[in-house]
């Protein structure tokens, strides 16, 4: 079983769709699809996400994951919830999302099936393409995990740049950061993606992002020993700068890997 | 808002802009990417508008983005200004784009209806309550 393009976690909020339709949006990029079925993947994904928001947690925070694949001819994309599954109930006034949502999954996805039961949580799996149907034993990676975070894994290869890109473009947006500091923002994760993966611990290209008010905390790790400066050297520009510069902070910190090892971490912030 | 040129994923959902036409019909529209996170935001105006008893006009042709949270609103203050006796149409201009595609999809395109222009939703709210073409 390959690992995914990307893995993203974030909290179930109306708000952070589009930081979703951004990454999938990416990844479309990445693998050349045409325009048209981007925006198809787009609506596809915002409305398995927003049954996650509306239906997933009763109104209570939870976790939204969302694993994206691209293979030779789709992109397999799933999106999961711990939630509570789908039980009958009444749809409140107005409240057509259900209505519509799962006929636009229908028409724009090759085939896509939603599984889980009560007190399960749901998963969404959604195809685009018509290659043999692939496995769907590999979990969703850190879902037990709630946190107020955005985190993300990217296997290596041409998606990590675009898909980093826009996230990291994205959140900076909602963070009413300024469109100096967007650019900034996305300097640093091409920096960060420049270097990808040989430094990340558990060979994937790991990121953490937390929005704030005109601010964003950026940690990525875990790195091997030493893969912290060598990032940080890879910014320096000839002539004495550094792309280091462009964060308000940034320092290599030590902290503990998903395995419970301790690893290194580059942190920073991006801020007004 | 919309899009900050060239930058990636610099995206913000979008805005929703109160325009008036010469003879003061409102028209509602709606700029940029439109999901969940303005849905309600969306509704509020539009029930408002609906409250004040005018015919209105809701145009998609600036929007980049819709979900089925909008189309949902959409729809549903549609049955209310029905319900009340007001006009309500739906215009968007741009045929085949990502708002156009979704609206043909769903089937909203002839539902709705959805005029090809501005000038034509504001006939149609203006001359029938529910919007929808003469028999």
């Amino acid at each position: 079983m390959s690992s995914p393009d990307f893995h993203l976690l974030l909290p179930a909020k109306a708000e952070n769709v589009l930081v979703v339709r951004q990454a999938v949006a990416g990844l479309g990029e990445a693998i050349g699809l045409p325009e048209q079925r981007i925006d198809d993947l787009k609506t596809v994904v915002t409305e398995a996400c927003n049954n996650v928001v509306l239906h997933a947690y009763d109104q209570r925070p939870g976790p939204l994951a969302v694993t994206a694949e691209a293979g030779e001819d789709e992109v397999a994309v799933v999106v999961a919830d711990r939630g509570r599954g789908f039980e009958p109930r009444p749809s409140g006034a107005g409240e057509a999302s259900l209505g519509l949502g799962l006929p636009l999954i229908a028409a724009l996805s090759d085939s896509f099936e939603i599984s889980g039961g009560a007190g399960e949580g749901t998963r969404t799996s959604i195809r685009f393409g018509y290659a043999p149907p692939v496995g769907r034993d590999n979990g969703t990676p850190g879902i037990e995990r709630i946190e107020e975070t955005l985190s993300m894994q990217l296997a290596p290869g041409a998606a990590v740049r675009p898909v980093l890109a826009r996230v990291l473009g994205a959140m900076a947006s909602r963070a009413d950061l300024p469109v100096d500091r967007l650019a900034d923002s996305v300097l640093l994760g091409d920096a960060v993606s420049s270097h990808a993966p040989a430094d990340f611990a558990e060979g994937q290209v790991a990121v953490s992002i937390k929005d704030g008010d005109r601010a964003l905390d950026v940690r990525v790790g875990p790195l091997i020993e030493g893969g912290g400066e060598r990032i940080l050297a890879q910014m320096e520009i000839p002539g004495g700068g550094s792309l280091r510069k462009l964060a308000r902070s940034m320092e290599v910190t030590k902290g503990v890997a998903s395995d419970g090892s301790s690893a290194e971490f580059l942190v920073f912030e991006i801020a007004t | 808002m919309g899009s900050n040129q060239g930058i990636p994923g610099s995206v913000r959902t979008g805005e929703i802009a109160l325009e008036r036409t010469e003879a003061g019909l409102p028209v509602l529209a709606i700029k940029g990417e439109h999901d969940l996170s303005t849905a309600p935001v969306l509704r509020q105006q539009l029930h408002s508008l609906i409250a004040e008893g005018v015919p209105i006009v809701v145009d998609l042709s600036s929007a980049t983005f819709v979900d089925s949270s909008i189309l949902g609103v959409i729809l549903d203050a549609r049955r209310r200004a029905e319900a009340e006796g007001r006009g309500f149409a739906v215009s968007h201009a741009n045929g085949a784009d990502p708002v156009g595609r979704v609206l043909d999809i769903t089937g909203l395109r002839s539902e709705l209806p959805v005029h090809a222009a501005r000038e034509l939703a504001e006939t149609a709210a203006v001359g029938n309550p529910s919007g929808k073409s003469p028999a």
